[in-house]
This record gives structure tokens, sequence and C-alpha cells, in this order.
């Protein structure tokens, strides 16, 4: 079943020189973790095992509590104090666990490094960069010279990619990018050319053309250092082109460990099946529900008993609650197991074939009643006429300047028909939210035109025509927790908009229960608070919120940026099986296109507040013509590692650039990689005309490009072999 | 740098003016000296009152519109604060005012900054340990504890320093001994006189800064760029020291402009129980006596101070937070 890929440590040890084949330079034993909470000792990490071999890559997935990131802690010796360690943990044979703080600093930084999740409050804001990359070679290397530290740490900014790195020493954390920061991080990380590189969730905080830059330089980092990395992540796209091995974790503890090919492509924990499952990809169009894995993962303050995951999963049997199984080798062909491990006492039954959509019992893709009706003879649910929001940017403390002006939605103009999802895609300050914020602003004021129901912004002046315009949209929000009043129970919660409606109190109770059956929520939970909920429970009480006063069209931001891949999974069915029965439309916006591919039928995608490609879901994401848009699905990992490693990707150069220096001709100009490659008198076109949001004929998408399907620039263009 | 802080020094001197000017407004028409005069044996007539606050330039029957132009014209043309009730110039009094506050305060608000900042670190750096139970909790109860008695409680230890030893240690009490002779034995007579109230306030003054200073320390102490300065090599105590140290002292920087002020014009009690008659405790007696030209002077002098206060904080939030510096 599993390729030998024995061979390939062997390689990349050659390429390290450094170690003899075979020895671990990391190796874990019996880690486990406790802590002391007010709720009794929570037993966070159970027993992980793993070898860590030179120049290899070991993917750590989990969802959030799967005890990961304490297992990495743990490793650094960066836990505090009251935390309870047992085990053992060993660097190139030497014991770390116990080792006092003073003596762990000598391995810190020089053995081991570590790149955290959140570049923006990584860095210390008040040292410059260069001061904080130098600090790091100082406590290692106190006879270096202050020459030798500067050139040193001007070379590891040029390594991860920083532009005019000797200026940008003298920059101060707040002075970069998100994206950059966290390239200075890893520069850190690297500076004593480590033996070990353990990242955390390195890209979670990113936007994917930024991702994709950053786990680049990753990879540069490892081939320069020839570190083994650990990467910890709960995103299986970015570890399949990365891992050599996987360790999938849940509860605390490795359910499932093997190479990439043994997790991807032959899991034999139902867990792991049920996530690969649950990922929407965005190389295939979404006819298959998602896989949803229902219910929570235990609470590790309470002892386990059985299989921690047996709660949850589909094929559980009275075996599997008594006694937790332990990590068995796989059989695998001829006998060989060749490392690929599961917790699983059923793993035999859960061959290479095995269907996660069949055993999870995911429901079948909804239909609704306007798939069989042509999108124009839909009505218009919602209509934009060239709208605009520019923001002035002022100057001066008492007597304010307009110094320039920020055009956060320039000139959109799109529709929406009944029954059709359209999501709005792009990097973060691309005009997204300001786009949403536009449109439930309703106001006669703005410029342009908002058409909702058949209302137009420019007409609804009084307070009726505007309240029932709110009838008609409703929006669901990012943070399930935040938008819900934690004083307000459930019922609370679903009756204020329909109070607001003057609903008399019995039918609103009947409506309510109507509401929490159609979520998928217990009716007799009304009662709660929204604290008594898990995060993807609260988002059903979001939606359930939003369509309590029956609205035609609702506007999700981000709805499931927040949740656990495997609770992700059910929400995006939910919301699929309430399009198709309610006949709603949605207005989405998202980072993550591969759930924008799997639930929108059509998608626009953002630049600079503006429009530069937008039509049928598929059409865009199969044959993207826009150089953006191109870039950006070339920047999703897909959870395949064969693919994922032959794949070609753009990596595009820099950061969106401030929308004060938009340029006066095609906004992406400075970052596009076919523009790098155009002829100069090609690219003067693009300098100085702006490009129509237009199609090349009838029935496909509309692009705003002069140069479509062009050549992209070669220095853009990365493939892993 | 220097332009900003000119900048601020201007905005805060549009502030003192107008906070006096409302300041004089309030006591020209709530302050009645008159009534004062009139306690006096022999009564004087309500002419002669009249007659003799006109010759100080407080005029009675003037409307408050007048006697403001006429006040402000005396300070722009003659820098003359005006005349109390009794005939003092406010000017000649107002500069020993402000030595004896500026000497009782000056070396104890420099060593409550220092202390209380030092132990606040030094208490965070052992959260919950015995050391930071014993001084947070006496900070605590230095909160709770009113200022007369605790001054009262110096003092009598120094009383008692003092008999137990048998002869004047301390003074508790007064400025300086008068007729003493200048050079050594002056000296010895100021340390004396100086070191009761300086420690009085000091051991009673640090609490707030150490309270402060531990809880925003504690805040940074779990921040990610400490935990990246350990993943570096750093030892954890390093890692504070050097990281989360300097971050933490940004909102302490700030607050040091709200407390300097306080102790200046706040320091009446200080200044009544030590017996050194400074700013404060002219300002509380001027409201007694209704004397409107020296109450306005010690609240403009309040803001002086205030601005004084807010501008050194800014000058060292701008040093220590380099955010501030890009304008």
């Amino acid at each position: 079943m599993s390729t030998n890929t024995s061979q390939t440590p062997a390689e990349r040890l050659r390429d390290a020189g450094l170690y003899a084949p075979g020895d671990a330079v990391l190796s874990v034993r019996d880690l486990n973790v406790r802590f002391n909470s007010e709720n009794g000792v929570v037993h966070a990490v159970r027993g992980v095992d793993f070898d860590l071999m030179p120049g290899k890559t070991l993917g750590i997935v989990g969802e959030s509590g799967s005890g990961k990131s304490v297992t990495s802690m743990a490793v650094m010796g960066l836990l505090p104090e009251t935390a309870d360690i047992t085990g053992s943990v060993r660097f190139k044979g030497k014991e770390l666990l116990g080792l006092s703080d003073k003596a762990m600093c000598k391995h810190r930084g020089s053995d081991i490094a570590m790149v955290f999740q959140d570049p923006l409050s990584s860095l210390t804001p008040v040292y410059t960069v260069g001061h904080q990359i130098i600090e790091a070679l100082t406590v290692h290397n106190p006879t270096m010279s202050k020459q030798a530290k500067e050139a040193r740490a001007v070379d590891l900014l040029r390594m991860v990619g920083i532009p005019s790195p000797k200026d940008r020493l003298k920059a101060f954390p707040h002075e970069f990018s998100g994206g950059m920061r966290q390239r200075v991080m890893i520069a850190i990380a690297i500076a004593n050319d480590p033996r070990v590189l353990i990242a955390d969730e390195p890209t979670t905080a990113l936007d994917v053309t930024i991702q994709a830059q950053v786990l680049e330089v990753l990879h540069t980092a490892q081939e320069e250092t020839g570190a083994a990395v650990v990467m910890i992540t709960h995103d299986l796209g970015v570890v399949a082109g990365m891992a050599d091995d996987i360790m999938v974790m849940y509860a605390g503890k490795p359910v499932e460990t093997g190479t990439v090919e043994d997790i991807y492509y032959n899991p034999r924990m139902p867990y792991t099946l049920g996530l690969l499952g649950a990922v929407p990809r965005v190389d295939t169009s979404g006819k298959q529900s998602l896989v949803p894995i229902e219910g929570t993962p235990p609470n590790l303050a309470l002892p386990v008993t059985g299989c921690s995951f047996a709660a949850r999963c589909p094929m559980v049997s009275d075996a599997c609650l008594h006694g937790e199984p332990e990590l068995f080798p796989v059989p695998g062909v001829e006998g060989q197991t060749l490392g690929h491990k599961a917790a699983c006492i059923k793993a035999d039954q859960l061959s290479g074939d095995a269907d996660a959509h069949k055993i999870f019992q995911a429901p079948p893709k909804p239909v609704s009643k306007f798939d069989g009706v042509a999108r124009a003879e839909r009505a218009k649910v919602l209509e934009l006429k060239d709208v605009k929001k520019h923001f002035p940017l002022l100057k001066g403390a008492l007597i304010k300047r307009r110094i320039g002006t920020v055009k956060a939605v320039d000139g959109l103009s799109f529709d929406i028909r009944e029954g059709e999802c359209v999501s709005i895609v792009g990097e973060s300050g691309c005009g997204k939210t300001t786009t949403l914020l536009e449109i439930m602003e309703f106001h006669p004021d703005q410029v342009g035109e908002v058409v909702i129901g058949g209302v137009s912004n420019k007409v609804a002046t009084d307070h009726k025509t505007k309240m029932a315009m709110r009838k008609e949209m409703q929006m669901v929000f990012q943070d399930p927790t935040g938008a819900l009043d934690p004083r307000f129970t459930v019922y609370e919660v679903l009756a204020e908009p329909l109070e607001n409606l003057g609903m008399p109190k019995a039918a609103i109770k009947k409506r309510i229960m109507e509401l929490m059956k159609l979520v998928g929520l217990q009716p007799d939970h009304v009662n709660r608070f929204p604290n008594q909920f898990s995060g993807g429970q609260r988002q059903r009480i979001g939606i359930a919120r939003a369509l309590a006063v029956n609205p035609k069209l609702v506007v999700l931001d981000e709805p499931v940026s927040a949740l656990d891949v495997s609770v992700q999974a059910g929400v995006i069915n939910l919301l699929d099986k309430l399009r198709a029965e309610l006949g709603l439309s949605y207005l989405m916006v998202a980072h993550d296109l591969s759930v924008v591919r799997h639930i929108s039928d059509r998608v626009a995608v953002m630049y600079l507040g503006k429009i530069v490609e937008t039509g049928d879901v598929d059409d865009v994401f199969d044959h993207p013509r826009h150089p953006y848009t191109r870039a950006l699905l070339s920047a999703i990992p897909v959870p395949d590692p064969a693919l994922e490693r032959t794949r070609e990707r753009i990596i595009l150069q820099g950061d969106l650039p401030s929308p004060l220096d938009a340029p006066k001709g095609c906004n992406f100009a400075t970052r596009c990689p076919v523009f790098a490659a155009l002829p100069a008198a090609k690219q003067e076109k693009c300098l100085t005309l702006e490009p129509p949001l237009a199609s090349e004929k009838e029935g496909t998408q509309d692009f705003a490009c002069f140069f479509p399907d062009g050549e992209i620039d070669s220095d853009m263009l990365v493939v892993h072999a | 740098m220097l332009k900003y802080l000119m900048k601020r020094s201007g905005i805060y001197l549009i502030m003192i003016f107008l906070t006096t000017s409302a300041g004089y407004f309030l006591a020209v028409s709530s302050l009645k000296p008159a009534v004062l005069e009139q306690e006096k044996i022999p009564r004087p007539t309500p002419e002669q009152v009249a007659a003799s606050f006109r010759g100080l330039g407080l005029d009675p029957e003037l409307n408050p519109w007048e006697r403001y132009v006429q006040w402000l014209g005396g300070i722009v043309t003659r820098w003359d604060w005006g005349r109390s009730p009794n005939g003092a110039f406010v000017n000649a009094e107002f500069a020993d005012r402000v030595m004896v506050s500026t000497r009782l305060f000056i070396a104890s608000i420099i060593l409550t900054l220092v202390i209380g900042v030092a132990l606040g670190v030094y208490s965070a750096a052992r959260q919950y340990k015995v050391q930071d139970r014993v001084i947070t909790s006496y900070s605590y109860l230095v909160h709770i504890l009113p200022a007369p008695i605790a001054y009262f409680l110096v003092q009598l230890g120094a009383i008692g320093i003092n008999e137990a030893v048998g002869q004047r240690i301390f003074f508790v009490t007064g400025i300086s001994t008068p007729g003493i002779e200048p050079g050594w034995p002056a000296f010895v007579d100021l340390v004396a006189h100086y070191a009761v109230p300086t420690f009085a306030m000091t051991i009673f003054g640090w609490a707030g800064y150490q309270i402060a200073q531990r809880q925003y320390l504690l805040d940074n102490v779990n921040a990610d760029f400490v935990r990246t300065a350990r993943a570096k090599g750093l030892t954890r105590n390093q890692a504070i020291r050097k990281h989360a140290l300097r971050v933490s002292f940004i909102p302490v920087a700030q607050s040091i402009a709200f407390t300097i002020p306080a102790i200046f014009t706040g320091g009446f009690f200080a200044e009544a129980i030590f017996a050194w008659p400074g700013i404060g405790l002219w300002s509380i007696q001027a409201i007694s006596l209704q004397d409107v030209n020296v109450a306005t002077a010690t609240l403009a002098y309040g803001s002086v101070i205030f601005a004084i206060g807010a501008i050194l904080a800014d000058f060292a939030t701008t040093l220590v937070d380099p955010r501030v510096r890009v304008q």
C-alpha cells in the first residue's frame, strides 16, 4: 500500500550532511501534560510518542484542544511551571525534560527553535527587528563581533525574502505587515541553524497568498539549515505538500500516525477519515455534501475510559467503550507495517476504499426548487449598481487636511438571483467587508444604488421601507461568540427580531421551536445561555436568529472561519440545506476559497475595491482568466499529497498595496505575475489604461485583464518536485 | 520630537489660561472677603471695607468681568497676581510657598516612583509567593489608610526613636531651626527636618505605582513576545527583564502625569501635619479667608504642574514606545 519512503531521510540527511541515518534528532516518549484548573486536573496531553528524523518534516494535525500546541510547548520547555509534565523528550539522545530553565536555554533557539501562530503579537513592539534578530545570535554566540552579527542578520532577512534587508534592520515590528513579521519570526528561528524547527500554526493568521509565501520561506529555511521540522496545523492542506509523516491528534492523544500517503490515502481511524471528508476542496466542485462529525471532543478534566472518539464515531460498538485503544500497527500488504499505526479496534475494517460519506452518513446534496430554473428567469433579490465608498485620508491635529483617498469600494456592480449563493473573495483589505457594510447601510446618500427585494436605497427614505428591507435581508456574523449577547437566553435572542415585527407571543413561541429544529438544535435548549453551547451550535443560533423573520437574502460574513474543521462541515451542510429548503439566497464573504467553491454558485474576486473577475463558480475556479484569480487559487493548498507535491504554484511578491497608492492603470500591475513577464511595450498598456470588466464570449465569466491566460513570470512560479 | 513637545506645550498653555480664567470667575463670584471684615472689632463700616478693598484692587462693587479684566491686565502688564484682603502681595509669598512645597515633595516623588516601580517588578516576578503577597498586601493596606493617620504614625515613631536614644535626632515638624549657623550644622539640621516627612510620604506613597507596575507587568509576562524571547534562548527572567518590562512601563509612564500634580497640590495634609507652609496649605487657607487672588494663583500653579507632568509623561512615553515616535 504505502510507498517505501525510507529513502527520503537518507537523501535529506546527505544534504544536511550531519547525522547518521536512523538517529532521531528528537524523540518523544510517553509525554503527558496535566494542568490544574478550577474544574480539576486537565489531562491535556496523554501519551505522545514520536521520533523526528533529521531533515524530515512531521505534521501534527488536530483540532483546537487536541493537545498539539501543548505538546510543542512541552518540548520547548515553555509551559508554565504549574504544568505537570512526565515522560521523556530527548534531543539527540539527551534528556530535556526536567532541565532547569537555564539549562534548557542552551538548547532553545540554537538546537530547537520555534515559530508561533500570531506574528502580530509575537515580536516585542518596542525593539527594532534587527535588535530582536541579533539578540537571538548574541544569546548563543557571546563572542561574535557586532559587525558579524549585523551581517548575519542582514543575510537572514534576505533569506526570508525581505526587500532591502539592511535598512529594514532598523524598522520596528509595527512597520511590517503580518506576513513580513512572520518572515522575521522565521529569520529569528533559523538564526542559529537549529536542528529542529517547530512551527505552530505558522500561517493560520495570514491571507492565502501570504500563507503561500510564508510556506515557501519555511521550505527555503528547511533547505538552508537542513533542520527537521515539526509542523503543527489544523489545516490538512497545509501539511499535505510539506510533511513526510503525519500524526493525527485527538483529545490529547495521537490516534493515527504514518506517512502522508498512509494518512491521506489510507486512513484507518474513523476520525482521520471523517476529518479528510469534512474539508471542502478547492479543486473539485461541491457536488457532494461534506462529512459532518457530530458532537464535541471529550472533556479532558474527566478520565477517559473508552475510545475518546467513541461518542462521535458512527462505527462505535460496545467494545469501543471499554478501554482506550492503543496505537496498533496497521496490517499492510504482505504483512509489512512501515510504521502506519491507528488507535482503533476496527482499523482493519477501514481498508483503502472506505467511503467517509457512507460511514458518517453524510446527507445527500440538497436540491433547490430553483436549481432547474435558468438564472435569467429568476428574480433579483439584490442588485448593486456602481456602488462606491471612498474614505478621505486626513492629516493634522486640529485642522484636518485631505491628503488622499482610500477607495475601499470602487464602483461595484453585481446582482444576486433567487436561490443562489454569491461569494466575494479576496485578501484582507480588498473591500469585502466594506461592501457588506454598504449593503447593510442602505441610505439614500450613498454613492451608487443598492436594490434589495425591488426596493432601491434612493427611494427608501422613510423608516417603514427600511424596516421592510431589513425583513428581506439578515446577516450572520463571523464570530458566533461575540455576536450573541451572553446575558440573553437563546429564546430571547430569537424572540427579539420577531417582537420587533410585532408578532403575538404565542406565534413567537411556535416560530422559535420551528427555528430550533430547522437549524438542528434541540428545542428544549431554548432557555440556555450562549456559553452553554459549543462554537458550532452558537453559529447555528446565529443562523436561526437571521432566519427568524423569514428573509429572502442572508448575508454571511465569514460564517465558518471561527469553527474547527469537523464542526465547520456540519454548518456548511446546514447552510446548503436551508438554501434548498427555504429558497434562500446568500451573499457570502469568506477567505477560505475551498468553502466558497463548495457552497457558492457564483463568485466575485475583489482586489483593491474592484471586482477583477466574476462568474459561475466552476468557470472561475476551473478556468481562471485574471492573473490575480490564478494566483489566489494556486495559493490554496489541497489535502492531497501527490497533487500538492507536483502542483505549480504562483507566489505573488509582496503584500496587498495600500489603497492609497493604487496605481493609475490596472490596480494589480504592481504584483502581477503576467505583467512581470510582458515586454515593455505591452506593460505600458497595463500602466495607463484601466481594464474593463467584461467577458470574452457570451456565457462565461467576466474579468478585468488585457492579457488573460498570459505567461507567468518564472520567478513567481514554484514547483516542488 | 522637539517640535512635538513644543506643540504639546502650546496646547497646555491654552488649557492653563482657560482653567485659570474659569477658576477666577468662580472665585470672584463665590468668595466674599467683605463678610470676614465685618467680624473685626471694632466693626468697620461697609464703606470703609469697600474703600480699603478698592485700594487693594479687590473692589467689591465691580462686576466679575471688570474685576477679571483688571486682574488679567495686572498679570499681563506687570506680572502682578494681585493682593490678599490683608494687603499682602501674592507675588511676594508665592515664590516662598512654591520653594517650600518643592523641597518637601521632590525627594519623595522621585523615591516613590523608583521604589514603587522596582517593587512592582520584584513582586510581579514572584507572583503569589511570600514576597509578592507581603508587598502587595502592604500596598493595599496603605491605600485604605488615610494620609493624616499614616503621617501621625510616622511622627510617633520618630518621637519614639528620639526618646529611646535620649536626644533629638529627628524633627517631626518644621523646616529648619531658626538661627542655626550655616555650613555643616545647617546641613545636619536640614536632614533632621527633612527625614521624617520624606520617609512618611515615601513609604505611604509608592503603593499606587507598585500595584500598577505589578499589574501591567503581569499582563505582559505571558505575552507572546516574551514567549518568543524565551524560545530564542533567554531565561524566563531575562525575557521578562528585557522584553516585558519596557512594554509594561508605558502605561505607568502615562500615569505619572496624574500623580505629580496630585502630590503637589493635594499635599496640604503633609504640609499641615509636618508644619511646612507650602502651596497646598496656602490654597486651603485662601479659600477659608475668602482670598480670590491667592486661590486663583494656586489654581494656576496646579495647572502648570499638571502640564509639566503631562509633558514629562509624553516625553517618557516617546522614549520607551517607538510606535509613538512615528508621526
